[in-house]
């Protein structure tokens, strides 16, 4: 049982490995070893199913000891990890088949995935930055793979994740000097005995790096560029897992090691919130509202699915900064859904990028009618993103609606709202522009994808529907997730939440039931009455015009055009043109400071002798300045 | 018994029917000048159940208002086709009986029933609104009587409907 | 006990049918005796249905074009049965409030879908400017159903009405949050300042461009129990439910009415013109409501 969890953790880096030398022979070879390992890690991952907790310490470092732990909330983020990584590997076995390097490729996805299952697996500090470092690293290689612009993207990705990571080492630095070591349970002790000033230093240097990977505003810039150049299959591990790991940080941060009757007592609290938590939420609803505005304007699919997920991502941290226990379910379930239904989307927009090649939503259109699973699996992928019953979206969106109604953070609530709402216009954008809408000469001969990219697509949309209409099999895990943290876990039941855990009730099942029965009962009437004969889309009202083939007559370019007109005023301002701004303010200053070397013979021994002199000065006045 | 149910059943269906039927708001010619003060409150129209509507998806009646160019007949059969079982056209005003003022024009056609069929012509240039009330209870006993069946003539003898179509339009 | 089911099952959705297409009739004789004119007879709306369902003729553009409206009309017969009519409380122990708002958009989201499959620009573009209004009057709404929500301390919809019923109309206590509700109503409703989804003359009558015969009887339909939800909605509220179906009729005619006289003598909003107006007048009353209820 102790050794498990290295072999677990082993897994997927040794995969990578066998995967990369097995390419060198053929190609088969690598596509085995590649999904064998993922599927493998998955499998194992259930032998843990239920265990309370688990210990192994594998080694020392600066006399502080190196331990991997398992308990409920790293078993729900490992499921999402290993879930969502062997789709990945699947997915890829056809998408990437004329890219180069495909052996390397192959052994950075492996490595990604044992680098986050380090981190949830991470019992002290030293482990968690290692594989947080790890992790940045190698989904980097990942993102350039995809041609020039994806470079860019990257740049930007990773400078700002090194800025976060740098915040992160100095925290460690500081608690180490209080606590000697940096297993978990020493630090949340010492931390409580420690000034406020102290605690809260580390919270802000800790939370920042954080901060950066969960892409809260205003540290968001990167996730738009990287995640919309990265090649298919790697954005919806980037979307759906990769943004998780800061959310399950912040968790960690929160109720790990410190804890909110701690946060209580060293600072004010509003609305029996502690003030840092209340402006983590604030932060939150604001990138919910901001980045849902920005991508009802998106005309590029992927971009809008990067924006919506740092709108979506917001969600999750305000219902686990919410400090209660309905709050925090909701957070962690909501973490969970979204990397079922964003990766979904990604993968859908990737099987239309890998048989039509263009992304740009406006020369898409009417796929429907060629690629029908597809679309299927987008709709419902669609569906559960808008938070509409019976999938699973609804249920977690739910739980932090009625968590911030308990606690009565109204205004944060009415942010929750005008976001979700935002969420339907742009997913109603996205389904219309590619599926919907008139189908352009140029895609007659667009076939479905292969079988084996179609595999991903069908186990998240039945993922969706199951967590929809059962909440309950995911609860479980969360609820025990949060007993084993200390906080009392929220009542419920398999069909959803019995009065008395929030302030209403829910009952999903009801309402799908309702629907079906009612559904069948519109379908059979409508089948009575007269048939209908299929008329081709090109015998549509133009006013008696007749439409041809080569007339473009659909409306996609600028959909939200009219509201764009609304919200232009706000998006005056924004952060990317602020840190650009600030690298080219730096960029200025270190073209001053260059000037000093000026590559003159003359000007260099002038330097020396001015600076013997004051050396000479000092020492004469007796070995001080002042 | 069948048989007894299915003309009891047509003869409320037809009953029904006469008394919501939807105008095609497409303004061919210069007729349509009149459509205006029959749907206001002067002559109102619409206590017949008669309302105007937009696309030919939606519509029943097809009003061809005024002289018809080879042009604009492209665009009526078009639009005819496109309309949805069981429709009714009318002829509004001289032109489409026999070319009206434009009797010896190259462009426009002398008569509209060789290219779709008509149920009903109103004469006059332009008929007042009290005329084309009484065509519209006029049309209303048609339907009721089972006479109104452009639409059934068109399916039946769509050979030589096409054939004038394509002889005029090229 | 489940002849009784079944009973209630068919006769909710009959019952909100009916009560939908008398008030329908009643519009559309209301506004033709304030222009002045007689009205078309009065059961016209339900003898244009017939002509529409009895269209012998229909095309379809292809399965999703089918299923818009037949998913729509579902999740209409769905929502009634979540909305306490006097005397009963239906289902409302499965969904409170909150839930109730997301399953409304179940309707438009099927019928957007369907209307996307026609291919016709000018649905499209009905639609994007429906959804924009959507985004617009969804505030102010949130804020008013938020303001009730922590008046009455619950979100169950049946508790909300019979705490009404004891101690006095909600319109009377939050007046400004009932005319930022009112002003909402409009908005969903589709009536005349906020009718741009559905311009006749400007897009085709935008969504159902391409919907005739049967498919536009379904949504003739669905209009109907739309119209019963959004009033029932209001009713139940800001008034209270009833104590009887004659009362909760008598009560839903009488808002009716007001926004029909409002309805016909303004002119239309453009899309962004009323999404801003929805975010600044009833945005600050419903505002001004919820701290009034914070306060307090």
């Amino acid at each position: 049982m102790n050794m498990s969890l290295g072999i677990l953790l082993a897994t997927p880096f040794v995969g990578g490995i066998l995967a990369y030398l097995g390419g060198k022979i053929h190609r088969w070879v690598r596509y085995t070893f590649a999904i064998l390992f993922s599927v493998l890690t998955f499998c194992e991952l259930f032998f843990y199913y239920g265990v309370e907790s688990a210990n192994l310490t594998w080694g020392k470092l600066f006399g502080s000891l190196l331990v991997l732990r398992l308990n409920h909330l790293s078993w729900l983020f490992a499921f999402i990890v290993t879930g969502i990584s062997m789709l990945v590997v699947i997915f890829s076995v056809n998408d990437m088949e004329e890219h180069k390097g495909l052996d390397f490729y192959y052994l950075e996805l492996l490595f990604v995935e044992g680098a986050m299952l380090g981190i949830v697996l991470a019992g002290d500090l030293i482990t968690f930055f290692m594989f947080w470092e790890m992790m940045s690293w190698t989904s980097y290689i990942l993102v350039i793979q995809n041609g020039e612009m994806s470079i860019k993207a990257g740049y930007k990705y990773i400078i700002m994740s090194i800025i976060g990571a740098y915040s992160m080492l100095v925290s460690l630095g500081m608690v180490f000097g209080e606590a000697h070591s940096l297993v978990f349970s020493n630090v949340s002790k010492a931390l409580a005995k420690s000034s406020p000033g102290f605690v809260i230093a580390f919270f802000i240097l800790f939370g920042i790096g954080l901060l950066v990977k969960a892409a809260i505003m205003p540290l968001h810039t990167w996730l738009p560029d990287a995640h919309s150049e990265a090649p298919s299959p790697v954005s919806p591990l980037l979307s759906g897992v990769l943004i998780k790991m800061g959310a399950y940080g912040l968790f960690i941060l929160f109720y790990g090691l410190l804890s909110v009757q701690l946060l209580g007592k060293l600072m004010p609290t509003v609305l029996s919130v502690p003030l840092i938590l209340y402006i983590i939420q604030w932060l939150a609803a604001i990138s919910i509202v901001l980045a849902t505005f920005l991508a009802i304007l998106q005309e590029d699919a992927k971009r809008l699915l990067a924006y919506s997920s740092i709108s979506q991502i917001g969600y999750v941290v305000l219902g686990i900064a919410a400090g209660t226990s309905l709050g925090i379910a909701g957070g962690l379930f909501h973490a969970l859904n979204h990397a079922i239904f964003k990766s979904l989307l990604f993968f859908t927009i990737g099987a239309v990028i890998y048989r039509t090649g263009t992304r740009n939503m406006s020369e898409l259109g009417g796929l429907i009618k060629k690629m029908p699973i597809t679309f299927t699996g987008a709709l419902i992928g669609i569906v559960a993103l808008s938070g509409v019953p019976p999938l699973n979206g609804f249920v977690s969106k739910w739980m932090i609606y009625e968590a911030l109604l308990q606690k009565k953070e109204v205004f944060l609530l009415i942010f929750a709202f005008v976001g979700s709402t935002g969420a339907f216009l742009y997913l109603y954008r996205f389904i219309h522009s590619v599926f919907l809408g008139s189908l352009p000469k140029k895609y007659e001969n667009v076939r479905e994808v292969p079988f084996l990219m179609q595999i991903p697509i069908w186990i998240l949309s039945i993922l969706a529907i199951l967590f929809g209409v059962f909440p309950g099999i995911a609860m479980n895990v969360i609820s025990k997730a949060e007993s084993f943290f200390g906080i009392t876990p929220v009542k419920y039941d398999l069909y959803g939440f019995p009065q008395g855990s929030g302030m209403g009730a829910l009952k999903v099942v009801n309402i799908s039931s309702v629907l079906i029965i009612a559904f069948i009962i519109v379908l059979v009437f409508f089948y009575m009455l007269p048939r209908s004969k299929r008329v081709s889309q090109y015998d549509t009202y133009a006013a008696g015009q007749i439409v041809t083939p080569e007339t473009k007559y659909n409306y996609s370019y600028g959909f939200y055009m009219s509201f764009g007109r609304v919200v232009d005023p706000i998006f005056k301002w924004s952060a990317d043109k602020l840190y650009t701004a600030w690298s080219r303010a730096l960029k200025v200053s270190g073209d001053y400071m260059r000037r000093v070397y000026t590559g003159n013979l003359e000007t260099y021994s002038s330097y020396i002798v001015v600076i013997l002199t004051i050396v000479a000065f000092v020492i004469l006045l007796g070995g001080r300045l002042w | 018994m069948d048989k007894m149910t299915e003309e009891q059943y047509r003869a409320i269906s037809n009953m029904l029917r006469k008394r919501s039927l939807w105008m095609l708001h497409y303004c061919t010619g210069c007729g349509a000048m009149e459509l205006p003060p029959t749907m206001t409150s002067r002559y109102d129209m619409e206590r017949f159940g008669i309302v105007p509507y937009v696309t030919p998806r939606q519509a029943d009646i097809l009003l061809v208002t005024g002289y018809v160019n080879i042009k604009t007949l492209r665009r009526i059969v078009t639009v005819y086709e496109q309309m949805l079982d069981p429709k009714y056209v009318i002829g509004f005003g001289s032109c489409p009986i026999n070319g009206g003022v434009y009797w010896d024009s190259y462009s426009v056609i002398k008569r509209l029933d060789k290219y779709i069929p008509v149920d009903l012509y109103i004469a006059g240039c332009m008929p007042r609104p009290e005329a084309i009330i009484t065509a519209f209870r006029y049309l209303m006993d048609l339907i009721d009587k089972g006479k109104a069946d452009g639409y059934k003539r068109y399916k039946e003898n769509l050979e030589f409907y096409k054939a004038n179509q394509r002889k005029v339009l090229g | 006990m489940v002849i009784k089911e079944i009973l209630m099952a068919v006769g909710i959705p009959l019952l909100a049918f009916s009560i939908g297409i008398v008030l329908m009739m009643f519009k559309r004789k209301i506004i033709a005796r304030i222009q002045r004119r007689y009205g078309p007879n009065f059961v016209q709306p339900l003898i244009d249905i017939f002509k529409l369902l009895s269209k012998k003729g229909n095309i379809t553009h292809g399965v999703m074009y089918d299923l818009g409206p037949i998913i729509a009309l579902a999740a209409s017969i769905v929502v009634v049965f979540f909305i306490p009519i006097p005397g009963m409380k239906l289902m409302t122990g499965s969904a409170d409030i909150i839930a109730l708002l997301y399953i409304m958009v179940i309707g438009s989201l099927a019928m957007a879908l369907g209307a996307g499959e026609s291919a016709n620009p000018n649905s499209s573009i009905g639609i994007a400017r429906a959804l924009t209004l959507m985004l617009g009057y969804d505030l102010p709404f949130v804020i008013v159903i938020i303001t009730l929500v922590l008046k009455y301390h619950t979100t169950n919809l049946y508790v909300i009405t019979q705490m009404q019923a004891s101690s006095g109309w909600a319109m009377w206590f939050l007046p400004l949050s009932a005319i930022a509700g009112i002003i909402v109503t409009y908005g969903a409703l589709g009536e005349h300042p906020f009718d741009v989804a559905v311009a006749p003359h400007e897009v085709a009558t935008g969504p159902m461009a391409e919907y005739g015969g049967k498919h536009l009887g379904l949504l003739m339909i669905n209009h109907a129990f739309h119209i019963y939800i959004e009033l029932a909605l209001f009713v139940d509220l800001f008034m209270g439910g009833a104590s009887n179906i004659f009362y909760f009729f008598a009560k839903m005619f009488v808002i009716f009415v007001l926004l029909i006289f409002f309805d016909e003598v303004l002119p239309r909003f453009r899309v962004d013109d009323a999404v801003r107006f929805y975010w600044r007048w009833p945005t600050i009353l419903a505002l001004l409501g919820l701290i009034i209820v914070l306060v307090k």
